[in-house]
């Protein structure tokens, strides 16, 4: 149950409210920040659960079996439900979390010692589901480190610190508070922390690389990592990509993927703090694509999208291709990932019955590679082509 | 300009972490003058500071285990640096473990201070974690405004200070009740600690704290001192959170605390440690 808390916990670090979503496997919450740059979810599988029903309804429009429509909460009611993990864990005997999709409600009933139950009702919103597609495996550089290491290298940035740079080469890494364009070098100390590879437990370097992210962000995934005690992956590749920072074991998974600015982007003298360079317009939820996504490629290369992702998306147990990845990448045909571990996390990733994208890329002119950050997500219905893509084309 | 030091030992990094602790909660910005031998850290009395003024003095060799220094010129052997100890102390407050700390000017994108942690981790290889703090040099002709200030004229009272835990403990809880605390004492080992407000007065009464002797520059401390009334209290109404600020920032007793009282003028605490001495002003409010 502290788990669980704590997974709240961090999700509740990138945005006030997160999708609670049942499917058949367990249950995933998932949240993304309003400025489409950093997205979470944390996966409870079924066996997470003393007791995990669920049931399929099933939408007659849909082309797929509608499962279950996932929805939307405002974390600030859940917290309180949640609020001091160790004092969950002496009181609270069960804890058990019901919905009612009728009535748009959800419960959670704590059981607590003495006979107090303690009972929250809360409304759910509906609202399309969101899902992050990121080809984890095709990442060129996959650092795996125990949470403590990264915990000890976060204490060194001040807790204010928004961004910090991450910087790999096969002989070190390197975390540095990141530099602004218009910084004033005489008001800001900045940190410098270098690592050598062997402190990592698998460490590969495929691209010198050197990526920024937003450190206020991550910290929710690290301390949430820090109370299951279980390694931390990190997966990314050029600046401008995005990075994943995940965590998995047997009964859960959890991953952060965070937009990360691109240095072609600097000279562009963004305004905006540099994770969330683009105030990203939140299309709302249309069903078409948004205009921004096609300018942005070629529209030869949607086209091919357009024909390999559809039939992909639907299929459960495609193997870590989101299908858009392909036709871009020219080769990383669904090739089984190098990296084993994570094709089932990367099923999970993609999702079967609605491969949904969303969230307006406001792509610059640039060429793609000048992109602040590719989408994780894009908005569209399973019909529509599915415009701009996920990231990590290696 | 150079600097360069090296601290290997952890009980002095340790040391030296806590002055610099101390330092950050009396000055926002201080002054940190180096010269061959000691490391000075000063606050002058502006009224930016509240009037407040401070003077810290310390030899570097019972810190550091390389220094070297080269200042502004050859007759001027000495570098006088603007920072905020804050900065510092945070970059050593991760240090706690280190097996080196390295401190070294630079000038990259502007003079800094670089402080280098040399970290034991499970590999072979050390973890090393830079912070750049950023200085402003200051400039040979503005050096007269940190000169030592002068010990003022003690015509008044010269007395230890009482166990500076309790009198912490004292001035906390006074502190949520005034604004203001009048610190007297006389030269018979009495001090009392007031405030008053319209609805309450409370008096802390410390006896028996012992005078110092102090040799004045002629020689005849005794023959003033006699001159006077010793029991006459000589009393300065000061800020109470200047007061505060400095005795929460003790984390170790001092060898020797003692207080000068010039009457409605100033008062001076002096605290003496093995290695290190601090002097803070605190100019009586009229």
């Amino acid at each position: 149950l502290t788990v669980f808390g704590r997974a709240i916990h961090a999700i509740a670090r990138i945005s006030d409210e997160f999708w609670f979503d049942p499917l058949e496997k367990g249950l995933a919450l998932r949240s993304v920040n309003s400025s489409r740059s950093a997205y979470a979810c944390v996966f409870f599988s079924s066996m997470f659960f003393q007791h995990y029903c669920w049931t399929a309804v099933s939408q007659p429009c849909q082309k797929e079996k509608q499962l279950s429509l996932p929805c939307k909460l405002i974390i600030k009611s859940v917290l309180p439900v949640f609020r001091c993990a160790n004092v969950l864990e002496k009181n609270v005997e069960k804890c058990s979390i019901s919905t009612n999709p009728n009535d748009h409600h959800i419960t959670f009933q704590l059981l607590c010692r003495h006979g107090v139950v303690k009972t929250y009702n809360l409304t759910l919103q509906e609202c399309d589901p969101l899902q992050a597609i990121f080809a984890k495996h095709m990442c060129p550089n996959i650092l795996k480190v125990h949470s403590r290491l990264l915990a000890d290298v976060m204490v060194h940035f001040p807790t204010s610190q928004e961004e910090i740079t991450l910087s790999v080469t096969p002989m070190k890494v390197c975390f540095k508070s990141y530099i602004e364009e218009d910084t004033d070098f005489s008001r800001t100390v900045l940190t410098e922390i270098q690592l050598s590879p062997e402190e990592f437990d698998y460490f590969q370097v495929g691209v010198d690389s050197e990526v920024t992210f937003c450190l206020k962000e991550l910290r929710g995934l690290l301390a949430f990592s820090e109370a299951t005690s279980v390694p931390v992956s990190i997966h990314f590749g050029r600046c401008g990509k995005p990075i994943a920072f995940s965590i998995e074991d047997l009964l859960l998974e959890a991953s952060f993927i965070l937009a990360t600015l691109c240095e072609a982007e600097k000279e562009a003298a963004s305004p905006e703090p540099a994770c969330c360079p683009q105030p990203w317009d939140r299309k709302p939820q249309q069903k078409g694509n948004t205009p921004s996504m096609d300018s942005a490629k070629p529209p030869s290369a949607l086209a091919k999208q357009k024909v390999k992702s559809n039939p992909r998306g639907t299929e459960r147990d495609a193997p870590g291709t989101a299908g858009a990845a392909t036709a871009e990448a020219g080769g990383g045909e669904a090739t089984e990932a190098p990296y084993e571990k994570n094709s089932y996390l990367y099923k999970y990733c993609i999702f079967q019955f609605h491969s949904l994208f969303f969230g307006a890329v406001s792509y610059k002119e640039k060429e793609a590679i000048g992109d602040t950050f590719q989408s994780l997500v894009t908005a569209s219905d399973t019909e529509e082509d599915f415009g701009a893509l996920q990231s990590s084309q290696v | 300009m150079r600097f360069r030091a090296k601290i290997v030992d952890l009980a002095c990094l340790n040391h030296f972490s806590r002055i610099i602790n101390t330092i950050a909660r009396l000055a926002k910005t201080c002054v940190l003058r180096l010269t061959v031998c000691k490391l000075y850290f000063i606050l002058s009395d502006k009224v930016a500071n509240g009037g407040a003024s401070m003077w810290c003095e310390l030899s570097q060799g019972n810190f550091f285990d390389e220094f070297q220094m080269e200042g502004v010129a050859a007759e001027h052997n000495e570098i006088y640096l603007e920072l905020v100890p804050e900065n510092l102390s945070r970059a050593l407050k991760t240090a706690q473990s280190a097996k080196a700390v390295k401190i070294k000017l630079t000038n990259k994108h502007c003079p800094c201070l670089r402080v280098a942690v040399e970290l034991p981790s499970l590999s072979s290889s050390s973890r090393i974690v830079t912070h750049d703090i950023p200085v402003g040099v200051i400039p040979r002709r503005m050096w007269n405004d940190f000169r030592e200030p002068n010990v003022p004229d003690f015509d008044v009272s010269l007395i230890y200070l009482p166990v500076l835990k309790t009198m912490k403990s004292v001035v906390e809880r006074m502190k949520n009740l005034s604004n203001f605390i009048v610190i007297e004492a006389n030269l018979s080992g009495e001090m009392n600690l007031k405030i008053e407000t319209d609805l309450v007065s409370v008096t802390t009464h410390f006896k028996d704290l012992g005078n110092p002797p102090w040799a004045s520059e002629d020689g005849c401390q005794s023959s003033e001192a006699q001159g006077r009334n010793i029991e006459s209290m000589a009393e300065a109404c000061i800020d109470i959170k200047k007061l505060q600020q400095l005795l929460a920032g003790q984390q170790v007793n001092p060898t020797k605390a003692l207080c000068n009282i010039v009457r409605k003028r100033i008062v001076h605490f002096i605290l003496l440690h093995e290695e290190v001495s601090l002097q803070y002003f605190i100019p009586a409010i009229a």
